[in-house]
């Protein structure tokens, strides 16, 4: 249930890096400054998600307090980082700076991302067994 | 349930390196046995040909995988292996030294070398298989974590029966089933561990890291199934011995063409476009694992054995081929990974420390090394080519890889490192 969600949500924020690269790979700047900004808005709230609901009800039911959750919140703010340089190098038009840090961005989210989809959304789908489809319906209702 | 888990992210990038830097050494070292004899490496059982095979097998494959496992162990088992340095020294030491025995012991046929390459080699990779096995039970289970699994109990079983031809070779002595364990051991090497963990991989690595669609999920949940059990039913009916041994290899030949077509299939239908020397490592893999199923299947329809050969080099160059596309995204991953975690600011970007033109000259010379070995099986000369492409690629993944540990190395010298007061 949450494994879904979670998941098809991934998917959905990789397709908008995807329109963003083959954008500015076409010299569209502006529409790819705009799927960057897409793209950014949706993985930033996509930890929102996790930070502020997720990991607190998996923390609550499992106790697990300073494990796995707390490593996906390190990374996270790793990951804001690198967010950041790439909006500075859209914003300088330095477009190579962007693919560069963007090529290590990709392969750290989709690592991050290999980590919640095969092992922490289905510990926590287990630790709150019927209570994750309530779960689901919160994150959806989630302000973007 | 969650005894022992670990998101952490990454082993240090000693661990991983220390076997990817021994890959151009081997391969150097096949090379000059390929420019040199290429006419007995040509000939199947030949000495000279079964240290060409072993020093590709397990001085580039072997040594390459169980480096990534190191690292993919952290980001998909859930559990990191532990010590991870000292056990990475121990496997590595044990499985460079015995691969240089073993091939050693088929060059000049020395008796004594088989029983020391024997106690190396089963040591390293069993302790390997030991160590990494038990981390992939008992936790929450995924397809490509089945994978693994199945990969390294096929390549524990290598082992076994290595060993057991290796005191055959050592002794002269030789079983009368000996041709059911040779072909065995390389059914389970080849299939079991190289191609099991490859399909393990693609499944995660292509959807995610190229925005590709994903393979089907009926496919993920029993490919690994299918291939054991046919692999299982395979070495049965070679060990009974039954008739229609064939049907087995039939499958798993209809197995990896699934794998090969949708995989080119998935990589054709990515989102993400960018230019990437990693795609054109993918794709020709896979075209290089049709190009093994078609040979073979066509060797099992009664055409010329010749074709063998163009089977099991097709098949080591698809392995090949997928593990230097990988390796070229690893090595600077891990290097600006690695810099950055620890602060350091000005930490190369990935296309600094491989550049593209560099990754383009690699994947050039693999293409023709590929093209010059599989032509040379008919034509020995162009197999010597073969043979120096070879040694040039390997040439260029010794630099690439050198270059990489030496931004690395001065970053941490002389690079501006974040500190908090």
């Amino acid at each position: 249930m949450i494994l879904e969600f979670m998941r098809d949500d991934h998917r959905a924020c990789d397709h908008l890096y995807a329109e963003a690269e083959t954008a500015l790979m076409a010299k569209e700047t502006k529409k790819g400054a705009e799927a960057f900004k897409q793209f950014s808005k949706a993985t930033l709230h996509h930890f929102d998600m996790e930070e502020k609901e997720l990991f607190l009800a998996f923390e609550k039911r499992t106790g697990m307090m300073g494990g796995p959750t707390q490593m996906m919140r390190y990374e996270h703010q790793q990951l804001r980082s690198l967010l950041e340089s790439m909006r500075l190098a859209l914003e300088e038009s330095r477009i190579n700076d962007f693919f560069g840090i963007g090529e290590s961005m990709m392969i750290m989210l989709q690592q991050h991302n290999m980590k919640e989809e095969q092992m922490l959304y289905p510990m926590t789908d287990r630790a709150l067994g019927g209570d994750a489809e309530l779960m689901v319906q919160t994150l959806r209702e989630m302000k973007r | 349930m969650y005894n022992g888990l670990s998101l952490d992210q990454a082993p240090p990038i000693s661990v991983v390196l220390r076997f990817f830097l021994s890959v151009p050494f081997f391969g150097m070292l096949l090379s000059l046995l390929m420019i040199l004899y290429p006419a007995q490496v040509l000939i199947p059982s030949h000495p000279y040909s079964l240290a060409a095979v072993h020093l590709m097998v397990l001085g580039i494959l072997t040594t390459s995988m169980i480096g990534a496992l190191f690292q993919m162990q952290s980001v998909l088992g859930g559990r990191p292996i532990p010590s991870a340095q000292g056990n990475a020294l121990i496997i590595h030491t044990l499985l460079a030294v015995g691969t240089l025995a073993l091939a050693g012991a088929f060059f000049a046929e020395i008796t004594a070398l088989y029983v020391v390459a024997s106690v190396l080699l089963g040591a390293s990779i069993l302790h390997a298989a030991n160590l990494v096995l038990p981390l992939l039970f008992g936790g929450v289970s995924h397809d490509t974590l089945r994978g693994m699994r199945l990969a390294l109990i096929a390549l524990s079983f290598t082992a076994v029966l290595g060993i057991v031809m290796a005191t055959s070779y050592a002794s002269g002595a030789f079983s009368p089933s000996h041709g059911a364990i040779r072909a065995s051991h390389y059914s389970l090497g080849l299939i079991g561990w190289i191609g099991a963990l490859i399909i393990a991989v693609a499944f995660q690595v292509i959807e995610m890291f190229y925005v590709a669609p994903p393979y089907s999920p009926w496919c993920k949940r029993n490919a690994f199934r299918l291939i054991a059990a046919a692999l299982t039913l395979k070495i049965v009916w070679l060990f009974s011995p039954l008739p229609y041994g064939w049907v087995f290899d039939g499958v798993l030949a209809a197995l990896l063409l699934g794998f090969a077509v949708t995989t080119l299939q998935r990589l054709r239908g990515r989102k993400r476009r960018v230019s990437d020397v990693s795609i054109w490592f993918w794709s020709a893999g896979t075209a290089l694992l049709a190009i093994a199923i078609a040979a073979h299947t066509a060797t099992l329809a009664g055409a010329a054995d010749v074709l063998e050969a163009v089977a099991l080099i097709a098949f080591l160059l698809f392995a090949l081929s997928v593990i230097l596309g990988m390796m070229g995204k690893i090595v600077p991953f891990l290097v600006w990974f690695h810099l950055s975690s620890a602060g350091y600011l000005d930490a190369p970007i990935m296309s600094n420390i491989i550049p593209q033109k560099r990754a383009k000259l690699l994947f050039a010379l693999f293409l023709l090394t590929a093209a010059a070995l599989l032509a040379g099986v008919f034509i020995p000369t162009l197999f010597a080519a073969g043979g120096v492409f070879a040694g040039a690629m390997f040439g260029v993944l010794l630099y690439n890889l050198a270059y990489a540990l030496k931004l690395y190395r001065h970053t941490l010298a002389h690079g501006t490192r974040f500190t908090q007061e």
